[in-house]
Protein backbone atom coordinates (compact mmCIF):
# COMPACT_ATOMS: atom_id res chain seq x y z
CA UNK A 1 0.00 0.00 0.00
CA UNK A 2 1.45 3.28 -1.16
CA UNK A 3 1.20 6.80 0.60
CA UNK A 4 -1.27 7.68 -2.41
CA UNK A 5 -3.03 4.91 -1.96
CA UNK A 6 -4.29 6.10 1.71
CA UNK A 7 -3.44 9.73 1.67
CA UNK A 8 -6.22 11.08 3.92
CA UNK A 9 -8.04 13.90 3.06
CA UNK A 10 -10.79 15.67 0.44
CA UNK A 11 -11.31 13.31 -2.38
CA UNK A 12 -10.62 13.91 -5.99
CA UNK A 13 -12.40 12.92 -8.76
CA UNK A 14 -9.67 11.53 -10.87
CA UNK A 15 -8.41 8.15 -11.27
CA UNK A 16 -12.14 6.64 -11.08
CA UNK A 17 -13.03 4.09 -14.52
CA UNK A 18 -16.55 4.70 -14.33
CA UNK A 19 -18.87 8.02 -13.99
CA UNK A 20 -20.76 5.93 -11.75
CA UNK A 21 -18.14 5.01 -8.74
CA UNK A 22 -17.45 9.01 -8.73
CA UNK A 23 -21.08 9.55 -8.11
CA UNK A 24 -21.09 6.52 -5.92
CA UNK A 25 -18.15 7.98 -4.38
CA UNK A 26 -19.85 11.29 -3.49
CA UNK A 27 -22.59 10.00 -2.12
CA UNK A 28 -20.25 8.15 0.21
CA UNK A 29 -18.47 11.66 0.66
CA UNK A 30 -21.84 13.05 1.35
CA UNK A 31 -23.14 10.77 4.67
CA UNK A 32 -19.07 11.01 5.93
CA UNK A 33 -18.37 7.21 5.38
CA UNK A 34 -14.46 6.66 4.52
CA UNK A 35 -13.48 5.02 1.62
CA UNK A 36 -10.60 3.60 -0.73
CA UNK A 37 -10.73 2.91 -3.97
CA UNK A 38 -9.89 -0.08 -5.41
CA UNK A 39 -7.48 -0.47 -2.42
CA UNK A 40 -7.33 -4.47 -3.06
CA UNK A 41 -6.40 -7.39 -5.36
CA UNK A 42 -7.83 -10.73 -4.95
CA UNK A 43 -6.24 -13.64 -6.62
CA UNK A 44 -9.18 -15.60 -7.07
CA UNK A 45 -7.64 -18.54 -10.00
CA UNK A 46 -4.43 -20.14 -9.73
CA UNK A 47 -2.55 -22.70 -12.17
CA UNK A 48 -1.16 -26.14 -10.98
CA UNK A 49 2.27 -24.34 -10.81
CA UNK A 50 0.95 -21.46 -8.26
CA UNK A 51 0.75 -18.60 -10.52
CA UNK A 52 -2.12 -16.34 -10.49
CA UNK A 53 -4.52 -16.37 -13.59
CA UNK A 54 -7.46 -14.49 -12.45
CA UNK A 55 -7.84 -11.27 -9.96
CA UNK A 56 -10.18 -9.53 -9.05
CA UNK A 57 -10.41 -6.07 -7.62
CA UNK A 58 -13.74 -4.58 -5.78
CA UNK A 59 -14.40 -1.12 -6.72
CA UNK A 60 -14.55 0.16 -3.35
CA UNK A 61 -13.60 -0.45 0.54
CA UNK A 62 -15.21 1.18 3.49
CA UNK A 63 -12.50 0.64 6.37
CA UNK A 64 -15.21 2.00 8.95
CA UNK A 65 -17.82 -0.68 8.24
CA UNK A 66 -15.26 -3.33 6.68
CA UNK A 67 -17.00 -3.96 3.75
CA UNK A 68 -15.96 -3.55 -0.01
CA UNK A 69 -18.54 -2.50 -2.57
CA UNK A 70 -18.85 -3.68 -6.04
CA UNK A 71 -20.52 -1.29 -8.33
CA UNK A 72 -21.70 -2.86 -11.84
CA UNK A 73 -23.78 -1.00 -14.19
CA UNK A 74 -23.32 -3.39 -16.73
CA UNK A 75 -25.45 -5.46 -19.09
CA UNK A 76 -26.41 -8.87 -17.99
CA UNK A 77 -24.54 -10.96 -20.12
CA UNK A 78 -21.38 -8.97 -17.99
CA UNK A 79 -23.41 -9.05 -14.73
CA UNK A 80 -22.84 -12.62 -14.84
CA UNK A 81 -19.30 -12.69 -15.23
CA UNK A 82 -18.77 -10.47 -11.67
CA UNK A 83 -21.47 -12.57 -9.54
CA UNK A 84 -18.94 -15.41 -10.53
CA UNK A 85 -15.89 -13.71 -9.45
CA UNK A 86 -17.78 -12.53 -6.30
CA UNK A 87 -19.10 -16.18 -5.91
CA UNK A 88 -15.42 -17.46 -6.00
CA UNK A 89 -13.82 -14.65 -3.54
CA UNK A 90 -16.55 -15.35 -1.05
CA UNK A 91 -15.12 -18.83 -1.35
CA UNK A 92 -11.83 -18.13 -0.75
CA UNK A 93 -11.98 -15.95 1.41
CA UNK A 94 -15.06 -16.08 3.91
CA UNK A 95 -14.06 -13.54 6.39
CA UNK A 96 -14.40 -10.90 3.81
CA UNK A 97 -18.07 -8.94 3.48
CA UNK A 98 -18.50 -7.85 -0.05
CA UNK A 99 -21.61 -6.15 -1.45
CA UNK A 100 -22.32 -6.13 -5.25
CA UNK A 101 -24.15 -3.11 -6.64
CA UNK A 102 -26.14 -3.98 -9.58
CA UNK A 103 -27.50 -1.85 -12.59
CA UNK A 104 -30.83 -1.86 -10.93
CA UNK A 105 -29.70 -0.90 -7.43
CA UNK A 106 -27.68 2.00 -8.58
CA UNK A 107 -30.42 3.31 -10.47
CA UNK A 108 -32.68 2.55 -7.39
CA UNK A 109 -30.32 4.97 -5.51
CA UNK A 110 -30.40 7.57 -8.07
CA UNK A 111 -34.06 7.52 -7.84
CA UNK A 112 -34.01 7.80 -3.76
CA UNK A 113 -31.88 11.15 -4.07
CA UNK A 114 -33.61 12.64 -7.18
CA UNK A 115 -30.86 11.95 -9.78
CA UNK A 116 -32.39 9.86 -12.34
CA UNK A 117 -32.30 11.41 -14.82
CA UNK A 118 -28.78 10.90 -14.16
CA UNK A 119 -28.97 7.14 -14.82
CA UNK A 120 -28.52 6.57 -18.13
CA UNK A 121 -25.62 8.91 -18.45
CA UNK A 122 -24.12 7.11 -15.75
CA UNK A 123 -24.61 3.67 -16.07
CA UNK A 124 -23.39 1.05 -18.72
CA UNK A 125 -20.83 2.35 -21.72
CA UNK A 126 -22.42 5.43 -21.26
CA UNK A 127 -20.39 5.85 -18.37
CA UNK A 128 -17.86 4.01 -19.24
CA UNK A 129 -14.80 5.48 -20.59
CA UNK A 130 -12.07 2.91 -20.55
CA UNK A 131 -12.93 -0.84 -21.84
CA UNK A 132 -14.22 -2.54 -18.75
CA UNK A 133 -10.62 -5.11 -18.67
CA UNK A 134 -12.43 -6.84 -15.37
CA UNK A 135 -15.61 -7.74 -16.87
CA UNK A 136 -13.60 -10.14 -19.93
CA UNK A 137 -12.47 -11.77 -16.98
CA UNK A 138 -8.25 -12.42 -16.50
CA UNK A 139 -6.55 -9.22 -16.36
CA UNK A 140 -4.60 -8.53 -13.27
CA UNK A 141 -4.76 -4.91 -11.98
CA UNK A 142 -0.94 -5.88 -10.51
CA UNK A 143 -1.25 -3.78 -7.10
CA UNK A 144 -3.27 -0.96 -5.88
CA UNK A 145 -1.74 2.31 -5.99
CA UNK A 146 -4.96 3.94 -8.87
CA UNK A 147 -6.87 3.85 -5.93
CA UNK A 148 -8.31 6.91 -4.01
CA UNK A 149 -9.28 7.20 -0.24
CA UNK A 150 -10.02 9.94 2.74
CA UNK A 151 -9.57 7.49 4.98
CA UNK A 152 -5.56 6.19 6.08
CA UNK A 153 -6.27 3.24 7.96
CA UNK A 154 -6.67 -0.64 6.49
CA UNK A 155 -9.38 -2.80 8.31
CA UNK A 156 -10.81 -6.05 7.53
CA UNK A 157 -9.33 -7.71 5.17
CA UNK A 158 -6.34 -5.92 5.20
CA UNK A 159 -3.92 -9.43 5.21
CA UNK A 160 -6.09 -11.27 3.23
CA UNK A 161 -4.26 -11.21 0.31
CA UNK A 162 -0.79 -9.48 -1.22
CA UNK A 163 -1.16 -7.49 -4.00
CA UNK A 164 -1.14 -10.01 -7.22
CA UNK A 165 2.03 -10.29 -9.90
CA UNK A 166 0.71 -9.08 -12.90
CA UNK A 167 -0.06 -11.42 -15.12
CA UNK A 168 -0.26 -10.88 -19.34
CA UNK A 169 -3.44 -10.12 -20.94
CA UNK A 170 -5.42 -12.50 -22.90
CA UNK A 171 -5.01 -12.17 -26.92
CA UNK A 172 -6.59 -9.17 -27.82
CA UNK A 173 -6.76 -7.32 -24.90
CA UNK A 174 -4.61 -4.68 -24.37
CA UNK A 175 -3.30 -3.66 -20.99
CA UNK A 176 -3.55 -0.09 -19.83
CA UNK A 177 -0.74 1.58 -18.17
CA UNK A 178 -1.60 2.78 -14.75
CA UNK A 179 -1.25 6.72 -15.93
CA UNK A 180 -3.17 5.58 -18.66
CA UNK A 181 -5.87 4.39 -16.19
CA UNK A 182 -5.24 7.65 -14.58
CA UNK A 183 -6.01 9.77 -17.68
CA UNK A 184 -8.86 7.86 -18.64
CA UNK A 185 -10.73 8.34 -14.87
CA UNK A 186 -10.02 11.52 -15.09
CA UNK A 187 -11.80 12.00 -18.39
CA UNK A 188 -14.59 9.77 -16.59
CA UNK A 189 -15.18 12.49 -13.81
CA UNK A 190 -15.03 15.02 -15.81
CA UNK A 191 -17.85 13.72 -17.21
CA UNK A 192 -19.75 12.89 -14.41
CA UNK A 193 -18.94 16.20 -13.21
CA UNK A 194 -20.55 17.86 -16.41
CA UNK A 195 -23.98 15.41 -16.47
CA UNK A 196 -23.78 16.14 -12.72
CA UNK A 197 -23.18 19.47 -11.40
CA UNK A 198 -22.33 20.22 -7.67
CA UNK B 1 -50.13 19.44 -6.88
CA UNK B 2 -51.81 16.01 -7.65
CA UNK B 3 -55.94 15.63 -7.16
CA UNK B 4 -55.62 13.02 -4.16
CA UNK B 5 -57.60 10.56 -6.86
CA UNK B 6 -54.74 10.14 -8.68
CA UNK B 7 -52.48 9.82 -6.05
CA UNK B 8 -53.73 6.04 -5.48
CA UNK B 9 -54.26 5.43 -9.18
CA UNK B 10 -50.26 5.88 -9.26
CA UNK B 11 -49.88 2.88 -6.94
CA UNK B 12 -49.54 -0.22 -8.52
CA UNK B 13 -50.16 -2.71 -5.45
CA UNK B 14 -51.07 -1.87 -1.84
CA UNK B 15 -48.48 -3.52 0.25
CA UNK B 16 -49.16 -2.96 3.95
CA UNK B 17 -52.74 -1.43 4.79
CA UNK B 18 -54.41 0.92 6.94
CA UNK B 19 -54.95 -2.16 9.19
CA UNK B 20 -51.69 -4.02 9.07
CA UNK B 21 -50.28 -0.71 9.84
CA UNK B 22 -52.47 0.01 12.56
CA UNK B 23 -52.24 -3.09 14.21
CA UNK B 24 -48.29 -3.37 13.99
CA UNK B 25 -47.22 0.19 15.58
CA UNK B 26 -49.42 -1.17 18.15
CA UNK B 27 -47.59 -4.40 18.39
CA UNK B 28 -44.58 -1.81 18.28
CA UNK B 29 -45.69 0.47 20.99
CA UNK B 30 -46.35 -2.44 23.84
CA UNK B 31 -42.95 -3.53 23.19
CA UNK B 32 -41.47 -0.42 24.07
CA UNK B 33 -43.48 -0.06 26.19
CA UNK B 34 -42.58 -3.15 28.23
CA UNK B 35 -38.85 -2.78 26.90
CA UNK B 36 -38.33 0.79 28.87
CA UNK B 37 -40.71 0.55 31.70
CA UNK B 38 -39.71 2.77 34.68
CA UNK B 39 -37.93 4.98 32.47
CA UNK B 40 -38.47 7.99 30.96
CA UNK B 41 -37.81 7.81 27.13
CA UNK B 42 -37.43 9.94 24.60
CA UNK B 43 -38.29 9.42 20.41
CA UNK B 44 -36.64 11.37 18.04
CA UNK B 45 -38.29 11.58 14.63
CA UNK B 46 -36.52 12.05 11.58
CA UNK B 47 -38.37 14.00 9.41
CA UNK B 48 -40.56 14.64 7.37
CA UNK B 49 -41.36 10.76 6.70
CA UNK B 50 -41.42 9.52 10.07
CA UNK B 51 -43.77 11.77 10.89
CA UNK B 52 -47.07 9.62 10.56
CA UNK B 53 -45.43 6.45 12.09
CA UNK B 54 -44.34 8.86 15.21
CA UNK B 55 -47.48 10.16 15.48
CA UNK B 56 -49.25 6.77 15.74
CA UNK B 57 -46.25 5.34 17.49
CA UNK B 58 -46.31 7.47 20.89
CA UNK B 59 -50.08 7.64 21.23
CA UNK B 60 -49.25 3.30 21.75
CA UNK B 61 -46.53 3.37 23.99
CA UNK B 62 -47.39 4.03 27.80
CA UNK B 63 -44.75 5.69 29.28
CA UNK B 64 -43.76 9.48 30.17
CA UNK B 65 -41.93 10.47 27.07
CA UNK B 66 -40.80 13.35 25.14
CA UNK B 67 -40.35 14.19 21.41
CA UNK B 68 -38.17 15.55 19.34
CA UNK B 69 -37.61 15.85 15.88
CA UNK B 70 -34.71 16.26 13.53
CA UNK B 71 -34.57 17.22 9.96
CA UNK B 72 -31.31 16.31 7.87
CA UNK B 73 -30.31 16.91 4.50
CA UNK B 74 -30.44 14.01 1.61
CA UNK B 75 -27.86 13.59 -0.75
CA UNK B 76 -28.64 15.19 -4.10
CA UNK B 77 -30.71 18.30 -2.96
CA UNK B 78 -30.18 21.47 -3.68
CA UNK B 79 -29.31 22.90 0.15
CA UNK B 80 -26.64 20.94 0.28
CA UNK B 81 -24.51 21.05 -3.19
CA UNK B 82 -22.42 23.60 -1.86
CA UNK B 83 -20.56 21.89 0.60
CA UNK B 84 -21.02 18.25 -0.47
CA UNK B 85 -22.17 16.97 3.07
CA UNK B 86 -25.02 15.92 5.08
CA UNK B 87 -26.13 18.98 6.83
CA UNK B 88 -28.68 18.98 10.14
CA UNK B 89 -31.26 21.16 8.58
CA UNK B 90 -32.86 20.51 12.31
CA UNK B 91 -31.29 19.94 15.14
CA UNK B 92 -32.51 18.74 18.51
CA UNK B 93 -34.67 21.46 20.57
CA UNK B 94 -33.37 19.65 24.09
CA UNK B 95 -30.54 18.02 25.12
CA UNK B 96 -30.29 14.27 25.48
CA UNK B 97 -27.44 13.51 27.95
CA UNK B 98 -28.21 11.13 29.83
CA UNK B 99 -31.69 10.34 28.27
CA UNK B 100 -32.83 6.87 26.83
CA UNK B 101 -33.56 7.96 23.19
CA UNK B 102 -35.19 5.62 20.77
CA UNK B 103 -34.70 6.87 17.05
CA UNK B 104 -38.06 6.70 14.67
CA UNK B 105 -37.56 6.58 11.30
CA UNK B 106 -39.32 5.53 8.27
CA UNK B 107 -37.43 3.27 6.21
CA UNK B 108 -34.17 1.68 6.65
CA UNK B 109 -32.30 1.61 2.93
CA UNK B 110 -29.21 1.47 2.90
CA UNK B 111 -28.30 2.77 5.99
CA UNK B 112 -26.26 5.90 5.59
CA UNK B 113 -28.13 8.53 6.78
CA UNK B 114 -29.18 6.31 9.87
CA UNK B 115 -25.38 5.59 10.04
CA UNK B 116 -24.25 9.30 10.18
CA UNK B 117 -27.42 10.19 12.54
CA UNK B 118 -26.77 7.54 15.13
CA UNK B 119 -23.28 9.05 14.74
CA UNK B 120 -24.57 12.07 15.65
CA UNK B 121 -26.54 11.49 18.25
CA UNK B 122 -23.67 9.43 20.19
CA UNK B 123 -22.08 12.68 20.37
CA UNK B 124 -24.48 14.39 22.47
CA UNK B 125 -23.90 11.39 25.54
CA UNK B 126 -27.52 9.90 25.45
CA UNK B 127 -27.96 6.70 28.23
CA UNK B 128 -28.91 4.53 25.46
CA UNK B 129 -30.09 5.23 21.69
CA UNK B 130 -31.69 2.76 19.63
CA UNK B 131 -33.46 2.29 16.74
CA UNK B 132 -36.88 2.12 15.67
CA UNK B 133 -37.92 1.74 12.05
CA UNK B 134 -41.19 1.35 10.30
CA UNK B 135 -39.92 -0.67 7.47
CA UNK B 136 -36.42 -2.28 6.78
CA UNK B 137 -35.56 -3.01 3.37
CA UNK B 138 -32.23 -5.04 3.18
CA UNK B 139 -31.67 -5.13 -0.16
CA UNK B 140 -29.13 -2.23 -0.70
CA UNK B 141 -27.84 -2.43 3.07
CA UNK B 142 -24.70 -0.57 3.04
CA UNK B 143 -24.04 -0.26 6.74
CA UNK B 144 -25.07 -3.05 8.91
CA UNK B 145 -26.97 -1.08 11.97
CA UNK B 146 -28.87 -3.39 14.73
CA UNK B 147 -32.60 -2.03 14.60
CA UNK B 148 -33.99 -2.58 17.61
CA UNK B 149 -37.22 -2.59 16.68
CA UNK B 150 -38.54 -3.38 13.04
CA UNK B 151 -42.41 -2.81 11.38
CA UNK B 152 -41.63 -5.16 8.37
CA UNK B 153 -39.42 -6.10 6.28
CA UNK B 154 -40.14 -5.12 2.45
CA UNK B 155 -39.16 -6.06 -0.95
CA UNK B 156 -36.65 -3.89 -3.06
CA UNK B 157 -39.29 -2.05 -4.15
CA UNK B 158 -40.52 2.03 -4.42
CA UNK B 159 -42.98 2.20 -1.66
CA UNK B 160 -44.58 5.42 -0.80
CA UNK B 161 -47.26 6.67 1.42
CA UNK B 162 -47.85 6.62 5.52
CA UNK B 163 -44.90 9.63 5.05
CA UNK B 164 -42.98 8.42 2.48
CA UNK B 165 -42.56 10.46 -0.63
CA UNK B 166 -41.95 10.21 -3.92
CA UNK B 167 -41.20 14.54 -5.23
CA UNK B 168 -42.46 15.16 -1.89
CA UNK B 169 -45.94 13.80 -2.96
CA UNK B 170 -47.47 10.24 -1.70
CA UNK B 171 -46.82 10.87 2.07
CA UNK B 172 -50.99 11.18 2.71
CA UNK B 173 -51.48 7.98 1.68
CA UNK B 174 -52.76 6.05 4.68
CA UNK B 175 -51.36 2.88 3.45
CA UNK B 176 -47.63 1.96 1.86
CA UNK B 177 -47.86 0.97 -1.20
CA UNK B 178 -45.62 0.49 -4.47
CA UNK B 179 -45.53 3.24 -6.90
CA UNK B 180 -45.79 2.54 -10.91
CA UNK B 181 -42.60 2.53 -12.20
CA UNK B 182 -44.01 4.66 -15.04
CA UNK B 183 -44.33 6.83 -12.43
CA UNK B 184 -40.93 7.60 -11.34
CA UNK B 185 -39.63 6.76 -14.52
CA UNK B 186 -41.54 9.73 -16.55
Amino acid sequence: MTDEATAPGPRSDSGFAHASEAEFARILDFYEVAWQYEPKVFPILWDLDGNVLESFAPDFFLPDLEVFVELTTLQQRLVRKKNRKVRRLRELYPGLRIKLFYARDFRALMLKYGRAALVSELSGASGQVTPHQEAEGSLVLGDARAGLGRSGSQKGGADLTAPAAGTEPRPGQKRRSRSARRRAGRRAASAAAHVAPR
Amino acid sequence: MKPAQDLVTDVAEVLLSEEQLEAKVAELGQQITGDYAGRELTLVSVLKGSLPFMADLMRHISLPLRIDLMEVSSYGGTSTESSGLVRILKDLSAPIEGRDVLLVEDIIDTGLTLNYLIRYLKGKNPRSIKVCALLDKPARRLVEIPLDYVGFQIPDAFVVGYGLDFGEVYRNLRFVGVLRPEVYES
